[in-house]
């Protein structure tokens, strides 16, 4: 007899919410509040316009800041033991990129998560470990969520970011806090902030977006320098769009099956961000910084694509997340420096179902998760002779969940856990040498209040890494590191109802790395030349997965290794060309051998679900004084959506190519897109359509200038 | 230059020629197969995935066709395989998440309808089993109703209530028994509702143990249900509800599914071990008409991977256990009526409902 539908729906909300939960995780916000504030904000950003007027731009010293930024970031990238592959504002503009899983896309070893639509969840993975080990680091403090383990990158806008980057292993820079230690990689984002110039103090951009589908997105960026000791900015952004695109769906695995043009529905969403940051320099090298983020949304969400039925998915998602951070940082020394955060983050979501199957609640299903987080930091870095530097931090933080369900949850054990993290890092640097060691523990320490915790675990996990310059005056490096790493079961995995289990160990990742990078400045007509290889081998064990335990009930178990050989490639050329005309180039390359390795597991040596062994991208843009277009292109090789590699499993792989224009004028700058120029038809996630050709135009206007 | 190009593109062509041949050859062999004596097997899927399959074996020549219905029809059966069973000469397939009823003709596997199921609203009322008496077939709704299908006009005639999340449905003696789950519910369903198919409406619902799965009767008009429990402190529970009085007795059988054929129940159950992989794997006999157990285990085969359904043939007796991980294809392995195993073919993923079929 089939599997019992209840337990089957519970489990695909189970996996719906790792999904949802994570990127869309909050909600309940009032819109016209909402209406309110960025009104009120743009009032604000008007009478600013007006102070800015009267501030030139030193435009000299503004292009040798810039061009001092690029050399700093090549560098990075060049000298990084740990891979790291970044991508400044600028490159961001010609990526065709709306949000930041546009940008994460052009990383190599990255795979993106993406449910389709602008409200579509994002996740991304690297190297074939889960979406899980991808920390996300927001202004040097990280990102979580308790439930889901993921960060949905769908929640931050790219109108205030000044730089994206992507480590893995963990960054380079070792006076960091503990918790940018615990994850397999971290993809940083960094928003502006107005350095102190005496000459300007005001900088700020408003901008109009508007697109396919009807995606609207108006911005505002402004940042505001009093003096030397306060610095102000401001950033909010509203989106809406109705986000209904037609598709073309097979009914079966071959495009030789019937199909038929179909249209999404329930696609469409709202949403508001806004963000407040404040920094006090108490002397040049000792500041305060405040930060506040609020994230909004109301959407639907309209589910996988069902074959014969097209009713509209009845499910509603609103969302709201708020987190407010300190940041204390005294650079008293350059033997010694210190910095502490402290932070609290919101998150809460309603989620809504209409369906005639819940017949006892009146056909409606409403449930609430609320999770909260408490989170303090300690860093401290010493020289402790010439090029030897060795630091501590120490990391601890508080995390509850709570759920309610007019149907479901009815034992739910509303756990709360305390991490505590400690970590010793230690750093030889010289011009051709550079050495990287640290030790990270990991405490966790569970309550409920109803039913039996998940027992403390303890960890250690250490890493080392080396990078060499193998001649003297040519910058051409060979690098190698090793990370062990773990991932905490979430609360899903340990509390969800019927399925948690209390008793997960954290499944535990090695990473091994060597590669190469190779930084030329010199060659003519060549402005910039980075080309970086690194091969690397991933074992995950102890994997956290679902399983049957019978035909109605499943577990989250720890089971199951997987085994992972890839190797990333990327290639960045900037070519002068004319007098002042610059051709950028970039493509990356992605191999991606990730094997199930569970003895005796039927599926053993097949490739992963999702993972496709070839995937890259390349861009190309063109500058020619204020005009600049461009050329994007992403492709995925074949996937599979089970752990089952045949046919009926099998995903055909896909290129998507898009191209823009842009031009200046004055104060005004305007971008066109085209996006999924060939009209593809494709899927990221199985049965979840992506759109096909749609146009994006924005409008932006300098307030600073 | 030109002239090597052309000979690499033929050497190619020439080369490639071969693989073609056999890639198409095996495909062929698949849309060519015709429906004789055998069995359909209707493979469930994984929900929201779409690939709900029919399995045909054949017993002449011993082969398994991976999805008869898409070969015939060039499009895939749909999402979740609920119930399939065959009446007149057609078969008719209960898709969950479709939301629809398929209609097939047994003899050629080319669907002859797809009848949606809509409620009220005109949203998905989704089907979970399917029944038929005297020229109609009854489907059973998730949504909480019966409809009673005409197999001529292929058109629903009426829909009636029953309780919450209805699933497995059994017919004797005129009446049509539901299992209601209350699957959906903040507190499960533990009632069977009794519909007279004469008036089509309900008499009365029957308390039995929670969570009611598998329903069935015997040649006497009792009716056995294997009841799930809540997974957690209540236990499921083989119980009967008697002919006539509509009395429940307990069962002390350990039971996850079950089929009756003549006067015997086959019962396949298992335990767990200590990693929650299937352990223990029987099949047992008990006997209906004496109402006892004649065999707590007659098979002695080593099962693979957790049994998913269990259905016997009317004709030969001969007893179909289709086991799944869940992951990949299942199997189904046939044994005699003694336990002894005749023979195990590949089906899809998650087969759940056997239909027999003589030419």
């Amino acid at each position: 007899m089939p599997l019992s539908g209840h337990f089957r729906e519970l489990f695909e909300r189970f996996i719906h919410r790792q999904i949802v939960t994570t990127v869309f995780k909050n909600s309940g916000f009032h819109f016209h509040s909402s209406i309110r504030s960025f009104l009120f904000f743009s009032v604000l950003f008007c009478s600013s316009t007006a102070v800015a007027d009267e501030f030139q731009t030193d435009t000299l010293h503004t292009r040798k800041l810039k061009t001092v930024t690029v050399n700093g970031q090549r560098l990075q990238v060049a000298r990084a033991a740990m891979p790291v592959q970044i991508f400044a504002e600028k490159e961001i503009a010609t990526l065709n990129a709306v949000n930041i899983t546009d940008v994460a896309k052009y990383f190599s070893g990255v795979i993106i998560k993406d449910y389709g639509g602008i409200g579509g969840m994002k996740t991304v993975s690297l190297r074939g470990m889960g979406a899980q080990y991808t920390g996300v680091s927001y202004d040097g403090t990280m990102m979580s969520d308790i439930q889901s383990g993921q960060i949905d990158l769908g929640r931050f806008s790219l109108d205030n970011i000044a730089e994206i980057s992507l480590s893995n292993g963990q960054p380079n820079d070792i006076f960091q806090s503990a918790r940018m230690f615990s994850s397999g990689g971290v993809l940083c984002l960094k928003t502006k902030l107005l350095d102190y110039d005496k000459n300007k103090s005001f900088e700020g951009k408003a901008s109009f977006k508007a697109g396919s589908f009807g995606f609207l997105n108006p911005s505002l960026f402004i940042a505001k320098n009093f003096g030397k000791k306060w610095a102000f900015n401001l950033s909010t952004d509203a989106q809406m769009a109705n986000g209904k695109y037609t598709f073309l769906q097979y009914y079966g695995s071959s495009t030789d099956n019937l199909s038929a043009e179909l249209k999404r529905s329930n696609t469409d969403i709202t949403s508001i961000r806004s963000e407040i940051n404040a920094l006090y320099r108490i002397k040049e090298k000792e500041s305060i910084a405040l930060k506040s983020n609020f994230f909004g949304s109301e959407r639907g969400l309209p589910g996988s694509i069902t074959f014969y039925n097209t009713d509209d998915s009845q499910q509603r998602l609103k969302d709201r997340t708020f987190f407010t951070q300190i940041h204390y940082l005294n650079k008293v020394s350059d033997k010694f420096q210190h910095q502490y955060f402290a932070k609290f983050n919101l998150s809460d979501n309603y989620f809504t179902d209409i369906d005639s199957k819940y017949i006892s609640t009146n056909g409606v299903l409403n449930d609430h998760y609320l999770q909260k987080e408490y989170y303090v930091s300690a860093s401290f870095q010493y020289k402790l002779l010439e090029p030897l530097f060795i630091s501590a931090s120490t990391d601890w933080w508080y995390n509850d969940l709570t759920i309610n369900s007019n149907v479901n949850f009815k034992d739910f054990n509303y756990p709360t856990r305390n991490t505590g993290l400690a970590n010793l890092a230690t750093k030889y640097l010289t011009e051709r040498l550079t050495l990287g060691a640290n030790l990270l523990y990991t405490l966790t320490r569970e309550n409920v209040r109803t039913g039996v915790a998940s027992p403390d675990r303890d960890k250690l996990s250490p890493s080392v890494s080396a990078s060499y310059k193998l001649l003297e005056d040519k910058e051409f490096r060979i690098r190698a590191f090793y990370k062990n790493i773990y991932r905490l079961p979430t609360f899903n995995d340990l509390y969800y109802q019927e399925m948690g289990n209390k008793n997960l160990r954290p499944e535990d990742a090695n990473q091994y790395n060597i590669g190469f990078t190779y930084l030329e400045t010199e060659i003519p007509f060549l402005s910039e030349f980075i080309l970086s290889a690194d091969g690397y081998y991933n074992q995950v064990t102890d994997k956290i997965i679902a399983i049957p335990r019978d035909m109605f009930h499943w577990s989250m178990t720890n089971k199951g290794n997987v085994k992972i050989k890839g190797l990333d490639v990327n290639l960045k050329m900037n070519i002068k060309a004319g007098k002042s005309d610059l051709i950028k180039t970039k493509v990356n390359y992605s191999l991606q051998s990730a094997k199930d390795a569970t003895l005796g597991s039927d599926n053993f040596g097949e490739q992963i679900p999702y993972t496709p062994v070839h995937s890259g991208s390349g861009s190309i843009s063109y500058e020619h004084g204020k005009w600049e277009a461009g050329y994007n292109m992403i492709f995925s090789g074949v996937r599979w959506i089970g752990q089952m590699t045949d046919k009926t499993n099998k995903m055909n792989g896909y290129a998507m190519h898009s191209i823009f224009v842009s031009t200046s004028y004055k104060r005004w700058k305007v971008n066109a897109e085209i996006i999924d120029l060939f009209n593809t038809q494709y899927e990221v996630v199985k049965f979840y359509p992506m759109p096909r050709r749609n146009f994006r135009i924005s409008l932006s206007m300098d307030l600073g200038k | 230059m030109k002239t090597t190009k052309i000979i690499t593109t033929l050497l190619l062509t020439v080369l490639s020629t071969p693989i073609f041949i056999s890639c198409n050859s095996k495909d062929e062999a698949s849309s060519t197969t015709e429906v004789s004596t055998g069995v359909f097997v209707l493979n469930q899927g994984k929900y929201n995935s779409n690939n709900a399959s029919l399995t045909y074996y054949d017993f002449a020549t011993s082969f398994a066709s991976a999805d008869l219905f898409l070969d015939k029809n060039n499009r895939g059966l749909g999402d979740t395989g609920q119930d399939m069973i065959k009446y007149g000469s057609k078969i008719y397939i209960a898709m969950y998440k479709s939301s629809l009823i398929e209609v097939i003709n047994a003899q050629t596997g080319v669907s002859v309808k797809s009848i949606p199921m809509k409620n009220g609203a005109g949203t998905s009322s989704s089907p979970r089993s399917l029944t038929s008496a005297n020229g109609k077939v009854y489907v059973v709704l998730y949504d909480g109703h019966v409809s009673q299908l005409d197999t001529v006009s292929l058109a629903v005639e009426k829909t009636i209530a029953v309780g919450a999340n209805p699933d497995a449905s059994v017919i004797t003696n005129n009446k049509l028994y539901v299992a209601n789950t209350g699957g959906m519910a903040a507190v499960m369903d533990s009632t069977v509702s009794v519909i007279n198919l004469s008036t089509f409406t309900e008499t009365k619902k029957i308390k039995i143990n929670l969570n009611p799965g598998t329903i069935k009767a015997d040649s006497y008009g009792d009716v056995y249900v294997a009841s799930k429990g809540d997974y957690n402190l209540i236990p499921g529970k083989f119980q009967r509800i008697a002919a006539g009085t509509d009395v429940v007795t307990d069962i002390a059988v350990a039971v996850k599914n079950f089929d009756i054929i003549g006067d015997n129940a086959y019962i396949s159950n298992f335990d767990y071990d200590a990693t929650w992989q299937a352990a223990h794997k029987t099949i047992a006999v008990y006997d209906v008409k004496n109402e006892k157990l004649v065999s707590a285990n007659i098979v002695t085969t080593d099962i693979i991977k957790t049994p998913y359904c269990i259905n016997v043939d009317p004709t030969t007796k001969n007893i179909y256990l289709g086991v799944s991980d869940y992951v990949n294809n299942g199997k189904m392995y046939c044994f005699g009526q003694d336990g002894a195993l005749k023979f195990t073919f590949t089906t899809g993923l998650n087969p759940t409902k056997v239909v027999f079929i003589t030419k």
